[in-house]
């Protein structure tokens, strides 16, 4: 078997933050005696990732996906427990470890604010140490794929926030790394955008190969690039597995949608919502229902759905199955 | 180290780059430090009577002409950028290159030096032309040396920034907390008052203070009133600070994310 890319071994990370009563005298209280509380961000997660493979990291703000994604990264020190990256130590920071990864933080940004893109992807190219053709090969490629030849020269300030992210990925993948994390990279783009971002990404796992671990809000950014899941909830890990799989089992039943059907199908134990008859069933119930219904009404317009991601997530999260 | 002396000219050009871009904001930052001829000003006035502890009022001109110069030419802010970098969470991106970001400020230190000195030299000029005994030979071995204890300022300047900016690594204030060095190195630096007009127990401690060795020794050694063993001093001091930023740079970043980064 080829051994893991990335191996996690009982991660855990406990920040301990400062409490301060509230009120001037709060604050004066805490001026001599400041007191903390632990919060434990991460709790004793275990989980390997092989080359190549495309990840979610999901889960409810706080969660803790974010601090697991810095520690994955080298930026945060763990409280306890290993990883290892293609033989790398995170956090000693190795200019050979550095070389391979990448991280792109929706919220947080490297490219030079007052300077055009273009300048900080020389000043990446020389930190990073990239041959001058390979640069240039490799930029021709990335600015093609996400159509940025108009904006390589205008300051960053005065770029759109779509125009920022594409060029944050830019900045990102010039090295071209073999780990990609990707900390909520659609974040504020608007829906074409975040199809155009969603679509480089998979073409360029495709096209180069790269492990691609991503934390996003979005369940469209899940369900269009990650076929793995890993939930994580109050910083344990609750599931690792398929998107797909994860949806069948916290929500399993299907919606029969009969557009504009006739009201008898309350006798089949139907509701009318919006001039549309609808009935929510098990998977087994649902093909009996459907043959009832095309008996009785062969014409009629029907539609089989599953709940949406959103409402499955929301579901997971909230009754913990 | 491969890869950083490569990034080199590119770490250069890119920091010219930034000032150029910020050039307005660039100018004030310099003329604000520009406080010597307030204080030649202040000293000239006051040494109409006669010197002052040696001090006449050729010696004062001089003295802050100098000072002025070693100011600009040590001039540093990385205790606000790294105090900003370490708060808002922008070191991050920073700390994923293989270059260390304050090797990066480093050069982005030196890249705003040419920048000083188009302000510097019309301020001098105009200083020459309104006292021309400004102008005066110092002995030749004081040159090069001088040149020594200006580049040892220039790094006891900048570690001694760096060290307050990672403050931020530990306290929410550490900005309140260089405020309260600041005081002290304007007394102690030689920057408002000459250290020769200290009262002789306090100069002959101050002497030997970081403070003194980021601005007052290499002014004191051009005109005669330091030597070789001031600049000993401040070899010493960048040796100790460079050993301490080593460590609170690596205990600093082992706490970074604590803040919200």
């Amino acid at each position: 078997m080829v051994a893991p890319l990335i191996e996690v071994e009982a991660l855990s990370k406990t920040y301990r933050v400062p409490v301060k009563g509230e009120g001037l005298s709060g604050s004066l209280r805490s001026l001599w005696n400041r007191e903390y509380r632990d919060v434990e961000a991460v709790k004793n997660i275990s989980f390997r990732i092989a080359a190549g493979e495309r990840v979610g990291f999901l889960g409810p703000n706080g969660a803790g996906k974010t601090t697991t994604l810095k520690m994955l990264s080298g930026l945060l020190f763990p409280t306890s427990g290993q990883i290892r990256i293609a033989g790398f130590t995170p956090q000693d920071r190795a200019v050979a470890f550095l070389g391979r990864i990448t991280l792109v933080m929706g919220q947080k940004q490297q490219l030079l604010w007052d300077l055009p893109p273009r300048e900080s992807f020389l000043l990446n190219r020389a930190m990073y140490g990239v041959d001058p053709v390979v640069f240039k090969k490799t930029l021709d490629e990335l600015v093609t794929m996400l159509r940025i030849e108009a904006v390589l020269d205008k300051p960053v300030r005065n770029l759109s926030l779509g125009e920022r992210m594409k060029c944050e990925l830019v900045a990102a993948l010039l090295h071209q790394p073999q780990v990609l994390f990707l900390d909520e990279p659609t974040i504020g783009l608007d829906v074409e955008m975040q199809v155009q971002v969603r679509k480089f990404i998979a073409d360029y796992n495709q096209a180069t190969g790269a492990t691609v671990i991503l934390t996003s809000h979005y369940m469209q950014d899940i369900a269009a690039l990650t076929p793995r899941l890993l939930v994580i909830d109050h910083g344990s890990l609750r599931y690792d597995g398929g998107l797909i799989a994860l949806a069948e089992r916290v929500a399993p039943e299907r919606r029969i949608v009969v557009k504009g059907g006739p009201k008898e199908l309350s006798e089949l134990g139907f509701m009318e919502v919006d001039g549309d008859q609808i009935a929510t069933l098990t998977p087994e119930e649902t093909n009996k229902r459907l043959a009832a219904v095309l008996a009785r009404w062969p014409m009629v317009e029907i539609a089989v759905e599953s709940p949406p991601l959103e409402e499955v997530m929301a579901r997971y999260f909230r009754e913990g199955a | 180290m491969r890869i950083l002396w490569m990034a080199v000219p590119t770490l250069w050009r890119v920091a010219v780059a930034g000032m150029v871009a910020y050039r307005a904001e660039m100018v004030i930052w310099i003329l604000s430090a520009t406080l010597p001829l307030v204080m030649l000003a202040l000293w000239d006035a006051a040494a109409i009577a006669g010197p002052l502890e040696g001090f006449g009022q050729t010696d004062f001109a001089r003295y802050f002409t100098v000072t002025m110069i070693v100011r600009q030419l040590t001039g540093a802010w990385i205790v606000w950028e790294l105090n900003y970098a370490v708060r808002s969470g922008t070191l991050s991106p920073q700390l994923l290159r293989p270059v260390n970001p304050l090797v990066y400020n480093l050069f982005e230190t030196l890249a705003a030096i040419p920048w000083r000195l188009l302000v510097l030299i019309p301020l001098v000029g105009g200083l020459v032309a309104w006292r021309p005994e400004v102008l005066f030979v110092p002995e030749g071995w004081r040159v090069p040396l001088f040149g020594i204890s200006t580049l040892l300022a220039f790094a006891v300047a900048w570690l001694v920034q760096a060290l307050f900016g990672m403050l931020a690594f530990w306290f929410d204030q550490a900005m309140g907390i260089f405020s309260v060095h600041f005081a002290l190195w304007s007394f102690f630096s030689g920057y408002i008052i000459p250290m020769a007009l200290l009262p002789e127990g306090v100069s002959r401690l101050a002497r030997w203070l970081p403070f003194y060795s980021s601005l007052g020794a290499p002014v004191d050694v051009l005109l005669g009133r330091a030597g070789g063993l001031e600049v000993g001093a401040q070899a010493l001091w960048v040796v100790a600070l460079s050993g301490l930023l080593h460590l609170a740079w690596t205990r600093g970043i082992r706490r970074y994310g604590a803040v919200g980064a």
